[in-house]
């Protein structure tokens, strides 16, 4: 009466289509984009301390590539480790929000208020307690990170269909279980959402840091470039770290569509 | 025909409202039971009380002489809601499987993939739920619910969601499960708002009035069963429809 219908290769054909369309149109106005900057250049004469054209500046990433991904790489590194620790923090945390009324009630004001509070203007401070090095820029980025977290995991937790629960209490489920087989699981969409927000937002963490006492990073060239009025390696570093910000975007988006395979309008490649 | 559930003067209250005063009524050993009443009036509440999910204000609920929490206990009662809250990561088979899973229970009297099997879905163990149309699904939370081959089915508008093609197709097909798995599922209570489906599927049709709730009458339907496509041409279910009508206000 049923039959097994073809529910498992239909989209093969459609979704490797659809990957060089979300890969390549980007490339191809990028491309579009950075030709009319040049000649927007060359028209009016714009001097290069001011708008280097692209030509300018792709020579300048080719040249000095070693040194701006050392400094790149060190930023990422600041980065994904405050990313890391910004989020697993938030994480335990809004668990702990999800299973207690009170702790909630208590605690989140001060979520709240810090997110309200620039982050520029917490840096300086966790300079002041963690030295210009490596720690203070892993801070800022954890700092970042925090909020985020923690609204979507107890939004997610919250997510669940009372349905859902009442069939899992018909089964006489414990709370480990509903959280382990239920809860999470439900929840893992909201907490890619913020896993991917927070991705450009520890970019942002470390490279703030950067600015408030650095002596490398990418941060610290974009500037020392400012203070000489050396726009080229300025717009270089800039283009590099929103590469960095943007792989480790997709990065996660990447893992994010291996593990919510099963959500409705993501499809399985 | 001995007494499968009892009901005795069972009330509930949230806060000052009262949903229901002093309810009264059984559902015997091999009875198909439908609850119908105009929206708001607790069908899905009382269904959950009669499940021992919610605790009733006062009054009790007894399954086989027994407090319906051991019946719950001893995995007696199945569940299928009007949401077949599959889980989306999980495969039909998965699916299935989860009770099972849930108790750690090695007595399990079918696998999953036969519980598929009754449900006519042989063939659909490795689908995902995005992948299942709504009749689908629905019938994937059946061969969930009788995982523990429950002795009753309680259902909440199990097919309220699907279209009215669907929703006929499925009635029949319940009724043949429940005909075929008669050595477990003795009895099963099913909560609609639709009259001819409550009619056509019923043994009984316990109709709710409006708050504050109590029965406005216990109709006993007397169709022969099997009961097939050409039952709703007869006269008898005809007038059992237009009397149900008449009872709830829809004239």
């Amino acid at each position: 009466m049923l039959r097994p219908e073809s529910h498992q290769p239909l989209f093969k054909a459609k979704s490797a289509r659809k990957g060089i369309e979300t890969i390549g149109v980007p490339i191809l106005f990028s491309l579009g984009i950075f030709a009319v900057w040049e000649m927007i250049i060359m028209a009016f004469n714009i001097p290069a301390y001011l708008l280097p054209p692209p030509s300018m500046i792709f020579v300048e990433i080719g040249t000095n590539f070693g040194s701006l991904m050392g400094h790149m790489g060190l930023t990422m590194l600041e980065a994904t480790g405050g990313y890391a620790m910004g989020n697993a923090m938030g994480f335990g945390l809004a668990i702990l929000f999800a299973h207690s009324k009170y702790v909630e009630k208590g605690l989140y004001p001060y979520a709240i208020a810090l997110k309200t509070t620039p982050i520029i203007a917490m840096a300086p401070l966790l300079v002041l307690w963690l030295g210009t090095g490596f720690e203070s820029k892993v801070a800022t980025a954890a700092l970042i990170c925090f909020f985020p977290i923690i609204v979507n995991t107890v939004k997610g937790l919250h997510s669940v269909d009372s349905d859902a629960i009442d069939l899992f209490r018909s089964y006489r489920a414990n709370r480990f279980q509903i959280f382990t087989k239920l809860s999470l699981p439900m929840a893992l969409p909201y907490i890619f959402s913020a896993l991917k927000i927070a991705t450009g937002l520890s970019v942002v963490g470390a490279v703030v840091g950067e600015f408030v006492g650095a002596n490398e990073g990418i941060g610290y060239v974009i500037l020392v470039s400012s203070y000489h009025l050396e726009t080229v390696t300025m717009f270089a570093a800039i283009i590099v770290s929103a590469v960095g910000g943007i792989t480790f975007f997709a990065a996660i988006s990447l893992l994010e569509k291996k593990i919510i395979y099963w959500q409705k309008g993501i499809e399985t490649a | 025909m001995s007494t499968l559930v009892q009901v005795k003067e069972l009330s509930k209250r949230f806060g000052k409202l009262v949903v229901y005063e002093e309810l009264n009524f059984s559902v015997q050993d091999g009875e198909f039971v439908s609850i119908i009443g105009p929206s708001g009036c607790g069908k899905t509440t009382l269904l959950r009380i009669l499940g021992g999910l919610i605790q009733p204000s006062s009054g009790y609920v007894q399954i086989r002489e027994r407090p319906v929490k051991t019946a719950l206990a001893a995995r007696e009662l199945g569940f299928v809601f009007q949401n077949p809250v599959l889980l989306p990561w999980r495969t039909a088979e998965q699916n299935v499987a989860l009770p099972l899973e849930i108790v750690g229970s090695k007595t399990q009297a079918s696998t999953p993939r036969e519980l598929l099997k009754i449900v006519g879905l042989e063939g659909f163990e490795t689908a995902l739920p995005k992948e299942l149309s709504g009749g689908m699904a629905q019938r994937v939370a059946i061969a969930r619910a009788l995982a523990f081959k429950p002795a009753i089915l309680f259902m909440d508008e199990p097919f309220g969601a699907l279209d009215e093609i669907t929703r006929n197709r499925m009635n029949i097909e319940l009724l043949r499960i429940w005909k075929e798995e008669r050595a477990s599922i003795s009895s099963i209570i099913f909560v609609t708002h639709s009259i001819p489906e409550a009619v056509f599927m019923s043994d009984r049709v316990i109709v709710l009035s409006t708050r504050p709730t109590r029965i406005e009458e216990t109709l006993t339907v007397d169709l022969p069963r099997p009961r097939t496509a050409s039952t709703k041409n007869s006269d008898r279910y005809i007038k059992h429809v237009e009397h149900l009508r008449k009872v709830i206000g829809e004239y």
